[in-house]
């Protein structure tokens, strides 16, 4: 019954996680935002950059 | 039922590898870790469903991956050359016949450790594969926690989905790899994109944790107190609160003892007195040959090389000025120990490998770590914490490592191939040189570093 229990419990988990990659473009392919599990910025700019979508996270543009 | 339920389960998991090649890397994944034909001893077993699983994930990454992304770093290089190394030990090994056998699935441990990173080119991969690797064990954990609160654990009798003492369902490997396994599952709680964090992904974490921590009280093995231990110094580290933290600890610690069973603290006692233990004797007993051994063999006797050791062994028992000594013989005693295991197998070129391994992912957890951690902009919060539990995990099965033969454990290896990939990953999308986008299709960050 326990191994039941324990199977059930985390194959479940297994299907719920595969059938979300299936509708996932970023497993193969990867934007440059944030994810959808990630932390909103602790400022968010004044005017929002165009180009900021396509900048690498954490990097300075260069003059 | 069951049976049936785990081999169709299988079998959707390789289906949808048709969707996206890359669920055949988490397929193995989860068949390596859970070894789901040993649970099916009829349908799954009839087939050799780990090679198949290995087989479609080398393939849809060769044939339908875009590798543009994949690198291959110098901890890939070192698994390359461990292997290699390993299998000129096995052909002039001690114990041929043996050896081959622990060949046989040590060569594959290591390819795949060597192959996952490069797999790992986009976060949600590097996320999912830890997740798979959590789920999977978990399902051994949770087993093994539900039944050390049922009372069914003791040393060597808690018996975890097979009645089989291998790889990850041993009492001690599992004991160590539970402990290693909470960092991870602490990073999902938090930082999960597939199960994003609330109040459901709290619970299943939390309980998780409550099990991986019952699996050294459940299976008695010593290394798992040692292993606990070290996770709540390595914690100290990242927690907030530090004092509210060691004070919950005490308290918690204090609180568990009296529902602690007898037979645990018994066995842990021993850990202090380890002279009247014979296990622990023999282990020091064994350690001492394999030195004597490498003076003689400095390149190793290949795999199983312990089968060549006649120990003679000493028990003190007795308190204060008496002290009885007793001696026993034993001879074939397995090295109860990964350095050692390292060491007599593999010789000192083996054992340099191994730890250069070893010590170059804490260096490069480190530095991720250091790099990433005061960065708080959109999608630069994962990385240090990531780093930091991978980290931990490592330490962890070091000091697991200490007591235990698991010097090719295959989980661990994984865990070293999440380390290769999150360093590779990082490092690519972190490189100064800013790629030059230009038109739509190039949008993509693979195809951008490569154009650079």
């Amino acid at each position: 019954m326990i191994d039941y229990f324990a199977l059930a419990l985390t194959h479940g988990l297994l299907v719920i996680a595969f059938w979300r990659l299936l509708g996932r473009d970023d497993l193969d392919t990867e934007s440059l935002g944030p994810g959808p599990g990630d932390e909103a910025p602790e400022e968010t700019p004044a005017a929002p950059d165009p180009a900021a979508r396509f900048r690498l996270p954490g990097r300075v543009p260069r003059a | 039922m069951l049976d049936l339920a785990i081999t169709l389960f299988t079998l959707a998991l390789l289906a949808l590898g048709l969707r996206r090649p890359y669920l055949w890397v988490l397929a193995y994944l989860y068949i390596d870790i859970l070894a789901p034909q040993k649970i099916s001893y009829r349908l799954l077993a009839a087939l050799p469903i780990s090679l198949i699983a290995f087989v479609l994930a080398f393939a849809g990454w060769a044939l339908l991956d875009d590798k543009r992304d994949s690198r291959f770093t110098l901890r890939q290089g070192l698994i390359g050359v461990l292997m290699l190394y390993c299998g000129v030990t096995t052909m002039m090994a001690d114990f041929p016949v043996e050896a081959a056998d622990k060949w046989a699935w040590v060569w594959k441990a290591l390819i795949f450790a060597l192959f996952l990173p490069l797999t790992l080119r986009t976060r949600l991969r590097i996320e999912s594969a830890a997740l798979v690797m959590v789920l999977a064990v978990g399902a051994i954990i949770i087993d093994g926690g539900i039944k050390t609160i049922a009372g069914g654990g003791g040393y060597g009798e808690l018996h975890l989905f097979i009645n089989d003492n291998i790889g990850l369902y041993e009492g001690s490997i599992i004991s160590a790899v539970a402990i290693a396994v909470i960092p991870l599952v602490l990073w999902l709680m938090k930082h999960s994109t597939i199960f994003p964090s609330d109040w459901r992904v709290k619970l299943f974490g939390a309980a998780l944790i409550f099990a991986c921590v019952l699996i050294p009280i459940g299976t008695q093995a010593r290394t798992g107190l040692l292993c606990i231990g070290l996770l709540g110094v390595l914690s100290l580290r990242t927690v907030k609160r530090r004092f509210l933290y060691i004070t919950l600890a005490v308290v918690g610690a204090l609180v568990a003892v009296p529902f602690l069973p007898d037979s645990y603290t018994k066995r842990m006692s021993t850990i202090e007195n380890h002279g009247s233990d014979e296990s622990a004797s023999t282990r020091v007993a064994v350690w001492m040959w394999t030195l004597d051994y490498v003076k003689d063999h400095p390149f190793g006797g290949g795999f199983d090389a312990y089968r060549g050791n006649k120990l003679r062994i000493e028990l003190r028992e007795g308190q204060g000025g008496q002290v009885d000594v007793t001696e026993t013989f034993d001879k074939a005693r397995a090295y109860h120990s990964s350095y050692f295991e390292m060491l007599g197998e593999q010789g000192w070129p083996g054992l340099i490998l191994w730890l250069w391994l070893m010590l170059s992912g804490l260096w490069q957890m480190e530095r991720i770590r250091a790099r990433w951690k005061r960065r708080t902009g959109p999608g630069e919060t994962w990385q240090a914490p990531l780093a930091n539990a991978l980290q931990q995990s490592l330490l962890i099965y070091m000091a697991g490592s200490l007591f235990v033969g698991i010097a090719y454990q295959p989980f661990c290896y994984m865990l070293i191939g999440l380390q290769c990939g999150l360093w590779s990953y990082l490092r690519r999308i972190d490189s100064p040189v800013r790629p030059a986008i230009s038109a739509p299709s190039r949008l993509r960050l693979g195809n951008a570093v490569a154009a650079c």
